[in-house]
């Protein structure tokens, strides 16, 4: 995975930002509900022209509210930081064993961690070390054509050039091992607007909010 | 021994209060009981049931409190008291825990956690005050583990979590749990809610204490030592969310089956092999338990009485949002050699459980269920009952939960 992010960012950026070619995305599960936190890349096999314009580095809160991270989903590209928050009444240890990133924070009620650069790309999972029902995920890609799913289930990349793409999903309740969802995209023109449709099979949510039932100890 | 448990539970309060995170939850049930006519063994009697002798009533279901606190990120302690009064009023210590699990930033997560726990058993109850949230009333293998199965000791704990699954090994070594095992030998399996703790005394069939020579009601601590001997489990598992979990666990609490208390209680030698899995297929979550094993006392030099017992179950529970029907059915038996005298005693059944769980609010659970047994066991009839008995009890519950 993370090889196909840097070969395909080398090949796609130059193509990016000039074009004016759409490709919205919806994504529903078995049952037909939108599928959020999904997501959306567009990969090509085509020389890129030049190199890609390198994007300013952005920095992303993750919050912690009813013990659960917010996003669950995050996105970033290569260099960007991210800063966990804690808006909970309660400690969390925040931490991360990725091969792309070890850290570990314990944050007190209302305090933030220091910005942490995420340099490689890959994916992280994130988790709590007092309550174990929380994560969540970091997504570093370096593909520019690389967006999320919102609540409606709908993504759009737009700013492609016409080409031959590949579109890649990525959940993180995707039964592992399964093959990964893709579909072949062909943009014929600037002026292309092209609608895409998955049905996912996803395995059931693993977090778990606050629950005065199941104490989770 | 009760106030030293209320005494315990103050002092971790008062701590807590020191501690970052201190946070309390508590439950309170209800039921509305269409019991069975026999009479219960809560009371004395042959009945498999949490309840007996008959009528509609509503009854006590339990309240319990539980608190724990954070002390540091890698430090917890938990304690849960809980008040029934089935049998006879009573407040006894569920669990009692320290346990301390560092951070770690890598695949493998270890911790230790010592004081008074249950074994791992149970795949059911996983709900607050070790209740089940798929049935009012557990599986008989679950039903014996809340009411005899205590571990007074330490448990170490290994995680290896891998992208997709976690593989965990937990092994204890533990004291105080020596008569357990008495109760399958001479009352057999029930089908019970009842989770006694640490003060509370387990009630023994009334026509084995008259056949001991003794007046009813007999009463023993099930979480007492006896012969100073340590026992041990070791539970192997693999959870795959989304998908499911298998565990496999031996116990042994390696009584000393010649010992006995001042009182008269035995230590029975009590090992068994549980193996359990789950799995979800769509909306349906299936559990499935047996139970294989047995347990020894020596009254006398070289006259030893072996009591074999298994059971197994299938529960499948429907996930439809606040509504979730839940099906299990389980066979459960004894077995002694006929060769024992006196107290060699044998039984077989099957117990089919049916629940409808509504979870209106997150402080709110409706329940109601229906539970038939069928069973037969020889030491009925030495009791001048017919030794097939086939009796069902029907429980309204709500439970309301802090």
């Amino acid at each position: 995975m993370r090889c196909l992010l840097v070969v395909a960012s080398l090949l796609l950026g130059s193509a990016w930002s000039s074009m004016a070619a759409e490709v919205t995305v919806h994504l529903s599960d078995g049952q037909g509900h939108a599928v959020n936190d999904a997501v959306v890349m567009l990969t090509t096999d085509a020389a890129p022209a030049t190199a890609p314009v390198p994007e300013r580095p952005v920095t992303h809160i993750i919050d912690q509210r009813n013990e659960t991270f917010i996003p669950y989903v995050q996105v970033l590209r290569p260099g960007d930081k991210v800063v966990f928050r804690n808006s909970d009444t309660t400690r969390h240890h925040v931490y991360s064993f990725a091969a792309i990133r070890t850290f570990e924070f314990v944050l007190r009620p209302g305090e933030s961690s220091p910005e942490l650069s995420m340099d490689k790309t890959g994916i992280a999972a994130v988790g709590c070390n007092i309550h174990d029902h929380m994560i969540a995920y970091l997504f570093v890609s370096a593909v520019p054509a690389t967006t999320m799913s919102s609540h409606g289930g709908d993504a759009m990349l737009s700013h492609l050039a016409p080409g031959h793409y590949t579109a890649h999903v990525w959940h993180p309740q995707l039964h592992p091992g399964h093959p990964e969802p893709i579909q072949k995209v062909t943009i014929a023109s600037d002026a292309d607007v092209l609608h895409l449709a998955f049905t996912l099979s996803l395995m059931p949510d693993p977090r778990m909010s606050m629950d005065r039932e199941h104490l989770d100890y | 021994m009760r106030c030293a448990w209320l005494l315990c539970l103050l002092g971790l309060s008062s701590s807590a209060a020191c501690a970052q995170d201190f946070k309390l939850h508590a439950w309170l049930d209800g039921r509305l009981v269409a019991a069975p006519d026999e009479s219960s063994w809560t009371h004395g009697g042959l009945g498999k049931t949490r309840f007996g002798n008959g009528g509609v009533d509503v009854r006590f279901g339990g309240a319990g409190l539980v608190g724990a606190a954070q002390f540091t990120p890698a430090l917890l302690a938990l304690a849960e008291v809980q008040f029934q009064n089935t049998d006879y009023p009573s407040m006894s210590v569920v669990e009692a825990y320290l346990r301390y699990r560092p951070v770690s930033l890598s695949r493998w997560r270890w911790s230790v956690q010592a004081g008074a726990f249950i074994p791992p058993i149970s795949l059911e109850n996983e709900a607050i005050g070790w209740t089940s949230p798929w049935t009012l009333t557990p599986s008989a293998i679950n039903s014996w583990v809340g009411e005899e199965l205590r571990a007074v000791g330490a448990e170490g704990h290994v995680e290896w979590r891998g992208d997709a699954d976690t593989w965990e090994l937990r092994s204890a070594l533990f004291r105080h749990n020596d008569p357990a095992g008495n109760l399958l030998a001479i009352r057999g399996w029930s089908l019970s809610d009842l989770t006694y703790g640490l003060g509370s005394r387990l009630r023994e069939p009334d026509a084995m204490v008259r056949q001991d020579g003794r007046q009813p009601p007999g009463r023993y601590d099930p979480f007492q030592n006896i012969g100073n001997r340590n026992g041990w489990y070791a539970d192997l598992s693999w959870r795959a969310p989304g998908r499911g979990s298998v565990s496999l666990m031996r116990y042994d609490n390696r009584a000393d089956p010649a010992a006995h208390s001042d009182s008269g209680v035995f230590a029975w030698h009590t090992y068994f092999w549980t193996l359990g899995a789950t799995a979800d297929t769509g909306p349906v979550t299936w559990i499935t338990q047996a139970m294989d094993g047995g347990t020894v006392i020596e009254p006398l030099h070289g006259l030893q009485f072996e009591t074999h017992f298994g059971s197994a179950f299938l529960l499948a529970g429907w996930n439809r949002g606040a509504w979730r029907p839940t099906l299990r059915i389980e066979h459960f038996s004894t077995r002694a050699p006929h060769s024992d005298p006196g107290i060699a005693q044998g039984e077989h059944g099957n117990a089919i459980t049916a629940a409808l769980n509504w979870r209106p609010r997150e402080w709110l659970r409706l329940t109601a269920e229906v539970l038939r047994i069928d069973s037969v066991r020889t030491q009925r009839v030495d009791a001048g009952l017919p030794a097939a008995s086939a009796i069902t009890q029907i429980q309204l519950g709500i439970r309301l939960i802090y």
